[in-house]
């Protein structure tokens, strides 16, 4: 335990180092997330307090929205960008060879970016509700972790699958962009999924990331109980019950078909 | 005993060609970088893989390190197999990579070594010490804390060295270790692999520099077109005795008696 502990200290601490001496990096991803909150604040002032997605406020709605599946995205990519910028700098090679299983390394890593966003997507809130007319009244706290755990739990099953596309056909980021940009839609970030016809409405309920933005609303914009957040919580367990182990064994079989053909460092 | 033992291994590195070819001229088929190698070295043993470009030597220290997986045949270290217990070859061998790429351009060498250091389980505080004696040894230590994206060929070789000698390993791996370092630096560094020997490890060396081979070398093993060509005992052996044996084994051509016999006038 002391020993991954340690570990963890290193990743964070490198990737601090690395964040810190790219600060206009740092100064851009800042500009980038106010533009975003400030497009998103218009957009709501334009379309007026009539329109009310499930009885919600159009902007808390689509803050909470987009910020969640913002933070949720860019974990799961996180994963992919660990492998790829590993790839790039010639340091996956050299990793896999360390004491430090890769399955841990990766899943150190993206616990680091995962940190990143989560203090990203608290500024992104935090601001978003000083903006909003509607503050939030008797939010579920514990039922809102409890779906920002399970959530994070299928990510994460999603991150090291991601990474295994990376590992595997080197042009991971094309695919993952693809699909991200489904999933946008698909999910209710911007509007209610009920507003899509019903086959879309089907593919909908099979991704995750739709459970995830009904139950983080639910919670802290209408305070529902556990009660209510039943149906949320138990197909985020599902989703993370199956995709979890099984996202450990793809990424294992990869990179020892990695191993195999020498294409560890090929990007 | 035998700490690292190759058994009859084979490695074919096969490639596919892209999905739309139709505008490239890369074709498909397969590279047989190794063919049934048998080779071994003991503890406390310099074994020093001499061939031409290409003719398999990083391809058996990427094998003997896990980076890659023997299509046939095993690779044990400290009698543990590489492919069904690579966690227990991993703590016993370092591996110094040949080429610049591999570190992280916006840390400073100390912070690389850290980083690498507390991968392979070196605990504080007695990876700081590991750390201050490294880069002392390697001659880094005024350059330590600059970031490496500033370093030059050889600064990057010598971290890469202190980088696989901090978990001290029972067994190193080393590939070209002396390519980009200047003499003073490359005899300096013949005499730390020798100590290290001394010491009871396992030092695997690949190199193109039959100076270097018969400088700090007990066996050679020649390889030509992924088989080994041939194998002998070094040590102590004048480096002209070693030049004539390499040519003769890999069937090349010694330029050298050319110039000298005056063919190219």
């Amino acid at each position: 335990m002391a020993s991954l502990l340690d570990k963890m200290l290193a990743i964070l601490r490198r990737d601090l180092l690395t964040a810190i001496r790219y600060r206009s990096g740092f100064v851009i991803s800042v500009a980038g997330a106010a533009a975003e909150l400030a497009a998103f604040y218009y957009l709501a002032r334009a379309i007026g307090p009539s329109f009310r997605p499930e009885g919600m406020d159009y902007f808390p709605f689509v803050l909470l929205g987009m910020g969640f599946y913002t933070f949720l995205i860019m974990g799961i990519n996180a994963f992919l960008m660990i492998v790829q910028e590993a790839q790039q700098t010639g340091t996956l090679e050299v990793m896999v060879t360390t004491s430090t299983p890769a399955a841990m390394l990766i899943f150190l890593s993206a616990l680091s970016a995962f940190g990143r966003n989560t203090i990203q997507l608290i500024f992104f809130i935090g601001a978003g509700l000083l903006l909003s007319p509607a503050p939030l009244l008797n939010p579920n706290i514990t039922g809102c972790a409890l779906i920002c755990f399970l959530s994070l739990l299928v990510a994460f099953a999603l991150g090291i699958l991601a990474a295994a596309l990376q590992l595997a056909i080197q042009k991971g980021a094309a695919l993952v962009w693809l699909l991200g940009s489904g999933v946008w839609f698909l999910t209710g970030t911007l509007f209610p999924v009920a507003a899509l016809p019903r086959p879309l409405r089907l593919i909908s309920g099979l991704i995750p990331i739709t459970y995830s933005l009904d139950g983080i609303r639910m919670a802290l914009l209408q305070g529902a109980s556990l009660a209510l957040l039943q149906r949320e919580i138990f197909v985020l367990s599902m989703f993370s019950v199956i995709l979890l182990p099984l996202s450990l064994l793809i990424f294992s079989r990869i990179l020892r078909r990695a191993r195999l053909l020498g294409t560890l460092s090929f990007y | 005993m035998d700490s690292v033992v190759l058994q009859a291994v084979t490695k074919i590195f096969r490639h596919s060609p892209a999905l739309f070819n139709w505008m490239g001229r890369e074709r498909g088929g397969e590279t047989r970088a190794l063919d049934q190698i048998s080779v071994a070295a003991s503890s406390a043993q310099i074994l020093v893989l001499l061939g031409p470009n290409g003719s398999g030597k990083t391809t058996i220290l990427k094998l003997i390190s896990t980076m890659l997986i023997p299509d046939e045949g095993h690779v044990m270290v400290g009698g543990a197999d590489t492919q069904t217990d690579p966690q227990q070859v991993r703590r016993q061998v370092g591996f110094a990579v040949s080429g610049e790429r591999s570190f992280f351009p916006r840390l400073s060498a100390r912070e690389n070594l850290d980083f690498y250091a507390a991968l392979d389980d070196v605990r504080l505080p007695e990876r700081r010490r590991r750390i201050e004696l490294m880069l002392q040894q390697t001659g880094l230590l005024d350059a330590a804390d600059t970031l490496v994206m500033k370093f030059s060929s050889g600064m990057y070789q010598r971290l890469g060295i202190a980088r696989a000698l901090i978990k001290q390993p029972s067994v190193i791996l080393l590939d070209e270790p002396t390519r980009s370092l200047d003499p003073a630096s490359a005899t300096h560094f013949w005499n730390l692999v020798r100590s290290l020997s001394d010491g009871g490890t396992t030092v695997i060396l690949a190199t193109h520099s039959l100076i270097e081979a018969a400088a700090v070398g007990d066996f050679a093993a020649v390889l030509r077109q992924g088989r080994l060509a041939g194998y002998r005992k070094i040590a102590a052996t004048d480096p002209e005795e070693l030049r004539s044996f390499y040519f003769h084994t890999t069937g090349e051509v010694d330029e050298r008696s050319l110039l000298t016999a005056g063919s190219w006038r």
